[in-house]
């Protein structure tokens, strides 16, 4: 019987009740907060009590007094930006929302727990925050960004995480609340019962409030999903506006081309055992403990998976396919047309990653850009410093339909042995390889190997099976090398200066091409 | 400007890795376009994955022009040990780089200098360009 319930708890992990005890709670005894959570206030809108308008649900305050204490001018200077929303609120130009507004946005996000962190992934673009709670002092200190610097520690039930390091760019709601770079954030987590958190945030900012002031909401746990999905804010946006524009051949559920030769799924050879020097650290439970901070050696992957020279601002590439031997990608004949087409200077703009859209996979491995792994009960989730993550949950989930596609495709992980296996799979097809064009569809399935080859390297390994694209499955091969080092944040679309010129030079090349 | 820093910044370029990207400069850079530009800084950007620095530069016809130059992005130049109050507006720099393709003020960093030839951050998206000092 003991057993039986040891068994529920590991493989429910959160949502398991512990008898006679108020709240679950983790191995080491700190309340259990992970899982998938959602506010039911109306604070995204409006953290004060306000009557509905056509954009914005009526809504009770949060705020205790229902009063924020704003200096004379930054009273003025909110009811400006009230009136100015419609253009002027941040989020609606997909900008990342900060914290706390992250926190009460009507989008779920899942929270995971290690001894060292608290992770929090959010299904609004594929943002996440990472809690320090071992105490760590930061590494890189002073560094302003959208989403600040949180650390944390637990006082007795409660997590507490300061949020310093905020720039001046977020707002507080859609209502226009606003603070300044002065801004210190103090949220504080008490697990009330196994489904509810309450969540209350001290907000102080000299330079705009009189006074420290606060609110506090309830967040819910979202009982009736099995996994946060995908809203990549500005690609939707960009697809709206036709700024981003779709490719048939390559966005699900584009045919497969009637020119395409048979695909040879038996074709792919077997590659070497990797070898293993020193001492693997390992978990509680045996598997190999392979989290920490990992810097990609692709050797200029980003530009090619197969070798090439150095192009003018191209990078030389190294070339990590390792099947087939000879390097190259198993092309269909209009796949490589493709790929040499999209390196020409007027396709420069079609490159999702171009628009500060995410990797997709295996891009987000490869690119020249660290990456955090962090291995909570049942999951392995990457962090990517190009703010994007994947989370690969260890216990089966039942599958999505087939038409649900996503950027970063549905994982599921394994281990065998020492290694992690990861089989991907329900892509949309919109990613490339790379910044040259390779080319990758929503036919796509892929399964990688992480295997930890030394104390401090993971020799990474993704097989990919596409047969609109290629004409047998093809592997590349990344070491991924551990350093102690902490992620910064990258806000590309924040500040993408390079999208105008780009797009100017596809218009100008459309513009002299014009078809006859 | 500390001179620690500097030192600091120039060890870990030596093994700086791979240009970090989003796009393709190819795309966007002109190889017919090389130049040479002197100017005082008149801001920053400290984004990503570029970083952005403007410069005045005075023409031969006496004329100020702003042009924009585009290095790696921030998080490189922070891991390097570089912080905003290193690089304050008015500090001459040398650029080295390639102009863009539409012909406006906009330049790819190959390498930045400065006044008594210290390189800066040779957080060149141009792998022509040898990373080192």
């Amino acid at each position: 019987m003991f057993a039986r319930v040891v068994f529920v708890m590991l493989a429910f992990g959160a949502s398991a009740v512990c008898f006679g005890q108020a709240v679950p709670r983790t191995p080491t005894g700190k309340p259990d907060l992970q899982g998938i959570w959602r506010v039911q206030s109306r604070a995204a809108y409006d953290l004060r009590s306000h009557v509905a308008r056509h954009d914005m649900p009526a809504g009770q305050s949060v705020i205790e007094g229902d009063e924020i204490p704003y200096q004379p001018w930054a009273a003025e200077q909110q009811r400006k930006n009230f009136a100015s929303r419609a253009t002027e609120d941040p989020l609606n130009s997909c900008y990342m929302p900060g914290v706390p507004r992250i926190m009460y946005l009507e989008f779920p996000f899942q929270i995971f727990q290690t001894k060292d962190h608290v992770a929090i992934t959010f299904e609004w673009s594929q943002i996440y925050r990472l809690i320090y709670t071992n105490g760590q002092p930061t590494m890189h200190e002073g560094i302003e960004s959208w989403m600040g610097n949180s650390r944390g520690h637990w006082e007795g039930d409660v997590l507490v995480v300061q949020v310093t390091d905020h720039n001046d760019r977020t707002w507080l709601d859609a209502a226009g609340d606003f603070h300044s770079d002065q801004l210190k954030v103090t949220e504080r987590y008490a697990l009330r019962d196994a489904n509810t958190i309450d969540y209350e945030v001290t907000i102080e900012d000299p330079k705009v409030f009189t006074r420290p002031w606060k609110i506090s909401m309830p967040l819910h746990r979202q009982t009736d999903v099995t996994r946060l999905l995908e809203y990549q804010c500005q690609a939707e946006k960009e697809e709206q506006s036709g700024a981003f524009e779709p490719d048939t051949r390559t966005w699900y559920p584009a045919a497969p081309p009637a020119g395409n030769v048979a695909f040879n799924p038996r074709a792919s050879a077997r590659l070497p055992k990797p070898t293993v020097t020193g001492e693997i650290a390992r978990l509680p439970d045996g598997k190999p403990d392979i989290s920490g901070w990992y810097e990609p050696d692709a050797g200029g992957a980003n530009y090619g998976l197969e070798t090439r020279a150095q192009n003018f601002l191209t990078p030389a590439s190294r070339g990590i396919v390792v099947d087939p031997k000879n390097g190259k990608l198993p092309y269909q004949r209009w796949a490589r047309a493709e790929a040499i087409e999209r390196a020409l200077p007027y396709r420069g703009y079609d490159d999702p990653t171009a628009h500060c859209f995410i990797g997709g996979v295996p891009r987000s491995q490869y690119v020249p850009a660290p990456l955090h792994i962090l291995q909570p009960p049942g999951y392995v989730v990457m962090l990517f410093e190009r703010m994007s993550w994947r989370q690969i949950p260890l216990t089966p989930r039942p599958p999505l339909p087939d038409h649900v596609r996503l950027w970063q495709g549905d994982s599921a992980g394994r281990w065998d042995g020492d290694t992690l296996v990861v089989e991907s799979r329900n892509f949309n097809g919109k990613a490339w390889l790379n910044e040259v064009g390779d080319v990758i569809t929503h036919a796509q399935t892929v399964v990688e190997t992480f295997t930890p080859v030394a104390p401090d390297r993971i020799l990474y390994r993704a097989t990919v099976t596409d047969p609109i694209a290629y004409t047998r499955p093809w592997t590349v091969e990344v070491p991924l090398n551990k350093k102690n080092d902490e992620l910064l944040e990258v806000a590309c679309h924040e500040d993408n200066g390079d999208l105008t010129h780009l797009k100017e030079i596809r218009d100008d090349y459309r513009a002299t091409h014009k078809e006859q | 400007m500390g001179h620690k820093k500097i030192a600091v910044a120039f060890a870990a370029l030596l093994t700086a890795g791979a240009a970090a990207a989003h796009h393709s400069f190819s795309a966007e850079f002109d190889p017919e376009k090389p130049l040479k530009l002197t100017g005082k800084v008149t801001e920053m950007k400290w984004s990503n994955p570029h970083a952005w620095i403007y410069l005045d530069v005075t023409g031969t016809d006496g004329k100020v022009q702003n042009w924009a130059c585009e290095t790696n992005g921030a998080n490189g130049l922070i891991r390097r040990g570089w912080r905003k109050e290193d690089l304050p507006a008015g500090t001459t720099l040398v650029v080295d780089g390639w102009q863009a393709r539409n012909g406006s003020p906009t330049v790819n960093v190959g390498t930045v200098t400065f006044q008594d030839g210290k390189r800066l951050f040779a957080g060149s998206s141009n792998p022509t360009v040898p990373q080192q000092n």
